[in-house]
């Protein structure tokens, strides 16, 4: 395996969607090629910052608005048909 | 119990509690919002996004059989609310919104060599200086790329789902989201590489 064939294949390599065979070829060319080394690494940690992400917040304003805009339902009650 | 708002490969958790207009407003509004506001960059149009979602899912409530039933419906409609907006937002500014093919967005160069990532080996806790170097980062992905790199990567769904919201074949969904993994790693490699050793 080169350098080009283990950028092709990544993507099903990182999410352990390959073949036993075809993950030892990576897994072997990782060991001897610092480069793809260095790429694998970088690429599962774009990964996993996406995951760690905190959740974005709705600020108190716009919470407020919401809630402002739902009330009748919030209420229960049914909303007045919109001219 | 408190409910779990998150799991592995899951954006809405069905809550085991009857469905109240308040409990979708507590439980669903803020996961509406963090989707539209990844995809579309910025508060305001992700604020009109939410507010126009929960309306719509708010009014239906009595149609709905179920949690889970709610939970797949709610994927579909914020995804597709934000790139509505996107494309209201495209021809307001009256630019040419030519749906992007995948030669368009280029055929990405090889990666060029760097350091090694000075990173732990599981790290998961960001500081909030990072984590704001990693908003501006997916801010700054081709809108292409972005969906679905915040779809699969940031929302944990998987590829057969992002395609159908997308309209996008398997195939493509796994080739833009590689190339949005490696613009991610070439965003962030200044701020994460290791200092070089003299």
């Amino acid at each position: 395996m080169n350098c080009n064939e283990l950028l092709e294949v990544l993507l099903d390599y990182v999410n352990g969607e390959m073949l036993v065979e075809s993950r030892t070829s990576v897994d072997v060319h990782i060991q001897g090629c610092q480069h793809c080394g260095i790429l694998v690494q970088s690429y599962v940690h774009t990964m996993r910052v996406a995951k760690a992400l905190p959740k974005c917040k709705l600020s108190a304003a716009f919470e407020a608005k919401l809630r402002a805009m739902l009330e009748p339902e919030l209420k229960g009650e049914k909303p007045k048909p919109t001219s | 119990m408190p409910v779990r708002l998150r799991e592995e490969g899951r954006m809405f958790d069905p809550p085991p509690e009857k469905l109240t207009p308040e409990l979708v407003f507590r439980e669903y509004a803020p996961r509406i919002y963090n989707i539209a506001r990844r995809m579309l960059g910025n508060d305001a149009d992700a604020e009109d996004v939410t507010q126009d979602v929960l309306l719509q899912v708010v009014r239906k409530l009595d149609t709905f059989r179920g949690d889970s039933q709610l939970a797949t419906w709610l994927h579909r409609v914020t995804v597709n609310a934000a790139l509505a907006h996107r494309q209201k937002r495209a021809n307001r500014q009256k630019h040419e919104n030519h749906e992007a093919d995948e030669d368009s967005l280029g055929a990405g160069s090889s990666p060029t060599p760097g350091r090694k990532w000075d990173i732990g080996p599981e790290e998961t806790v960001l500081a909030a200086e990072q984590a704001g170097i990693i908003e501006k980062a997916i801010e700054q992905l081709p809108e292409p790329f972005r969906d679905v790199y915040v779809l699969a990567d940031v929302e944990g769904l998987p590829n057969n789902e992002i395609g159908d919201m997308l309209g996008l074949s398997l195939p493509a969904v796994k080739s833009r989201l590689h190339r949005a993994r490696l613009r991610m790693r070439d965003l962030l490699a200044p701020h994460f590489e290791g200092k070089v050793t003299p």
